[in-house]
């Protein structure tokens, strides 16, 4: 026996031990991270200190917990371990932090905060999003550690707890210790594999940008008798202002919009790609979106525009006015080749263009107003080739490779701040009920999970 | 004599307003919520007739008697009559004792729609405009005149619904049922806008109205607009297509079918005669909306209009990243006589259909209101406009219809009467929106001209009873 598959072996093992993972993950979950809730500072702190500084400083890392440079958000734990100068240096990541518990809507296991197991489905907050991630990678670098003597390799791990919230400070953060971050190249995991039936390798993340389109025609609602014929209804201004951004079937019409022709490499590795939701997946439309593009390239190659929320009138009682204002709530996601900062300038010209002066383009409620960059390393990247060939090795077969999510995650940190590679190799799947009550981690998947991260490192 | 007593019937109504009591009478009657869609207010549409209008119209002399609605869940109706005579000309007269909702935390600070609030010439409040103070004024009126001459001179059939703000919810099966009731001479009544503030204003009839719902249902729910946006068609994407469509970016009807015939040169005559405008805080008119080569007062009286009323998808209050899984719209068409209005859904359903929106479902919301119109020269207008004149000094506007929608059809051609409409509101009075009110000296001008009106009624030189 190889040490490799040694060390997969002796990982598996820590697995199967019920004082080994179980153990350590109920731990885990049963701190209660909530960083959308201001209160719960202390527990961010808590998490990093009681329950990830140790066991890194176990397999000879040392640890530093850096203060978010924003006030009231959560702490960034950093774990360095430096073998040899000469070595490759990779950065992991994970997140501490959780969504709220929901703890009242729960109809599964024992709760958010208990970890509980019934058959494959293991139950609590947390678990697929992000700790049962990062605590299949920290048991890796323990196996590998104990089975070799030594990674072969200068580790860095970060785990912040302020993802759930947006990841507020940790650019800067980031910026500020650039040194201490720097790696060679980039591995991790959070969210959901595309396809559950074979590893994933995820390179980027669409960006996305919310904005709303406003018109405030009149002071109040006006007597759709005497008034109607006079008054322009700014319910029908808006709606025709929508239908020019996008064809009635979502194909995108503002210049500079869509990004440039698909990449060759990327197509290619989106070659094959099938969209496998599991069961409970929505219908793809299939005449929806860009003509001649492939379901994969759609999400993972191409920009979407969303109406999240239109409302003019009052919809739940309505009466027979014109009303005085239409709001639409808009979102574009779009891949690395778009001008983000262009986005809006664009849309002003082209609603300027189509007569549409008086809708205003404004910025989003508070709580929907993050701003994602778009991420990707090239998918003939050589880390993200090693890293193919890696997991290959593992399971013997090709693992699907996206050239970024369709969603939209704190990438740019690693792309813009420290400009390293990097892939992402999720190990949830798409029904784990993440962000809701129920949240869960298969199990098998999980142990699944633990051989392929073992083998990487 | 006879003008001595007009006259004196005029300046007592003018003492009812100056000395308060008109406000009064007015503010009892707005304090009640009389919401009638509101299902859990229907009490409040009992108690408005029972215990307001019912002692006060006894008080007066009429024979009060409140039915059940035919329809088990709308309001009540009042059938209050004054017989005089049998060689007396008979009025029938309208009016409805409900609003719409109050949207009591939508009004300006220092209003509440179930008080009077008075800001100079403005009294705030809600049904104030409509039509609460339209029904009290006519009825003040027909006291005066009982008090100046000792009786009326002709007889009185009033009813007072409760469900107008509704679509008249079982107004027309009552009628019918209820002929008998309701044989008449002439129907008199007033509720709407006048052509000006200034201005008193005739209408014989009223645009009609037709209210649908359009639904746009793709999915269960709600999904990631990551992981799925491209992929899934967009309900608000669609919704907004398929409404652009129907009319375009500057109001002008798309679908054939849904355009008037063209306007008669009589229709056009009258309508060039009138000039549109609410006063001072009316919105500005945009002279490029609607149908092109129209003049504002043709695209108010003589065309058909669609609106948006309400337009949903998502969940405007907090968006989410998610594609929403479905989109609803609510739309009206006003339309002109000539127009038929069960032609409107299979007319769209064939437009949305052949732009590829066959999966919008549409739905007739209520019952509509059809469009109706009297000719100016009727003898009946032609009488009415004089008494007018007479009391105010002044031109009256005369409008083929309203632009707005009242249940005229029921009177006009249910009950076969000729109608008159006289309205005391202003165009700028924010009805059914926040912040309703009517202008006190459009109020007490009304007053003096609906007393002059039912004075003249009972002296004999009808149309009637020559």
């Amino acid at each position: 026996m190889s040490n490799r598959d040694t060390a997969i072996a002796n990982a598996l093992a820590w697995f199967d031990d019920d004082q080994g993972y179980f153990e350590t993950l109920s731990k885990r979950v049963a701190v209660q991270t909530e960083s959308q809730e201001p209160s719960q500072l202390p527990e961010l702190y808590r998490y990093l200190e009681k329950f990830i500084r140790p066991d890194f400083e176990d397999i000879g890392y040392e640890v530093i917990v850096y203060d978010n440079p924003f006030e009231g958000q959560g702490p960034v734990l950093l774990a360095t371990r430096i073998e040899d100068l000469a070595l490759p240096t990779i950065l992991g990541y994970g997140h501490g932090d959780a969504v709220c518990g929901q703890a009242d809507r729960w109809t599964k296991g024992e709760g958010p905060w208990v970890l509980s197991r019934d058959g494959d489905h293991v139950y609590g907050r947390g678990t697929a999003d992000n700790k049962a991630q990062h605590t299949t990678y920290m048991g890796a670098l323990k196996a590998v550690i104990e089975t070799r003597g030594r990674l072969g390799f200068n580790s860095k791990f970060m785990v912040e707890t302020g993802e759930e919230n947006g990841s507020k400070g940790l650019s800067e953060l980031v910026a500020a210790h650039k040194d201490a971050f720097m790696a060679d190249a980039y591995f991790a995991s959070d969210g959901p594999r595309v396809d559950i039936t074979k590893p994933n390798l995820n390179l980027g993340n669409r960006g996305c940008l919310n904005f709303d389109l406003l018109i405030e025609a009149l002071e109040g609602g006006h007597h759709s008798g005497n008034w109607g014929g006079l008054l322009s209804n700014p319910g029908i201004v808006l709606s025709h202002a929508v239908a020019c951004i996008t064809d009635s079937k979502g194909k995108i019409l503002v210049d500079g919009w869509t990004p440039g022709p698909i990449a060759n490499s990327v197509r290619e590795a989106l070659n094959g790609v099938e969209r496998d939701g599991g069961a409970h997946a929505p219908t793809i439309d299939q005449s929806w979106g860009e003509p001649g593009l492939t379901s994969a390239e759609k999400v993972y190659a191409w920009n979407s525009f969303e109406v999240l929320a239109f409302v003019t009138g009052n919809p739940s009682n309505p009466v027979n006015a014109i009303p005085p204002r239409a709001r639409a709530s808009c979102q574009l996601r779009f891949v690395v080749g778009t001008d983000l900062n262009k986005v809006e300038e664009n849309l002003r010209k082209h609603l300027d263009a189509h007569g549409f002066e008086q809708v205003v383009i404004t910025k989003p409620f508070e709580g929907n107003d993050a701003v994602f960059h778009a991420a990707r390393t090239p998918p003939d990247h050589p880390w993200a080739q090693w890293m193919r060939r890696a997991v290959e090795r593992t399971t013997g077969e090709v693992p699907v490779m996206i050239p970024n999510s369709g969603g939209s995650i704190c990438n740019d940190v690693f792309q813009d701040v420290l400009g390293i590679p990097f892939v992402w190799m999720p190990l949830s799947y798409t029904g784990c009920s993440q962000h809701a009550p129920n949240e869960h981690i298969l199990w098998s998947l999980t142990r699944e999970g633990m051989g392929l991260v073992s083998g990487v490192y | 004599m006879e003008t001595m007593s007009r006259d004196s019937a005029i300046s007592a109504i003018e003492g009812y307003f100056d000395d308060g009591d008109f406000m009064q009478d007015l503010a009892r009657r707005v304090a009640i919520r009389t919401e009638s869609p509101e299902p859990e207010r229907r009490p409040e549409l009992y108690h408005y007739l029972t215990d307001e209008m019912t002692p006060y119209l006894q008080a007066i002399g009429f024979e009060c008697e409140i039915h059940e609605n035919p329809r088990a869940d709308a309001g009540p109706l009042l059938v209050a009559t004054r017989t005089e005579g049998a060689d007396l000309p008979t009025v029938m007269t309208y009016g409805h004792g409900d609003v719409v909702r109050g949207y009591d935390d939508q009004w300006r600070e220092g209003l509440n729609p179930w008080e009077i609030t008075v800001e100079g010439e403005r009294w705030y409040g809600r049904g104030t405009a409509d039509n609460k103070a339209q029904h009290t004024i006519n009825l003040a009126a027909m006291k005066a005149v009982i008090e100046a001459r000792g009786s009326l001179g002709f007889n009185v059939v009033a009813l007072i619904e409760t469900g107008e703000e509704c679509g008249s919810p079982g107004l027309k099966e009552f009628c019918v049922a209820n002929k008998d009731l309701f044989k008449a001479d002439v129907f008199i009544a007033s509720d709407g806008p006048r052509l000006q503030p200034g201005m008193p204003t005739v209408f014989m009839g009223s645009r009609g109205v037709f209210n649908f719902k359009m639904s746009l249902e793709l999915r269960d729910g709600g999904h990631h607009s990551g992981n799925w946006g491209g992929l899934l068609a967009n309900p608000g994407v669609i919704m907004s297509h398929a409404l652009a469509s129907v009319v375009d970016a500057k109001g002008k009807l798309l679908i054939e079918d849904w355009r008037p015939e063209p306007m008669t040169n009589s229709v056009r005559r009258a309508i060039a005669k009138l000039e549109v405008g609410g006063g001072d805080d009316a919105p500005e008119i945009d002279p490029e909306w609607g149908e092109p080569g129209l003049t504002p007062e043709e695209k108010v009286f003589g065309w058909n209009t669609f609106e948006i009323r309400a337009f949903e998808t998502g969940n405007p209050r907090n968006p989410v990243n998610a594609i929403p899984p479905r989109a609803v719209a609510y739309g009206h068409i006003r339309y002109v006589v000539g127009t038929d209005p069960m032609g409107f859904l299979p007319a769209l359903r064939k437009h949305l259909d052949a732009q590829g929106f066959e999966n919008i479902e549409l739905t007739a919301e209520r019952d509509f209101m059809n469009a109706t119109r009297l000719d100016p020269d009727h003898p009946w207008a032609q009488w009415a406009i004089k008494s007018i004149e007479t009391t105010a000094k002044q031109e009256v506007a005369v409008l083929p219809n309203l632009g707005g929608t009242l249940p005229n059809d029921v009177f006009a051609e249910i009950l076969g009467l000729p109608t008159i409409w006289v309205p005391h509101s202003y165009a700028g009075c924010s009805q059914h929106a926040p912040n309703e009110h009517v202008l006190a000296p459009v109020c007490r001008s009304a007053l003096q001209i609906m007393t002059g009106l039912w004075w003249d009624l009972g002296d004999g030189k009808t149309p009637a009873s020559t």
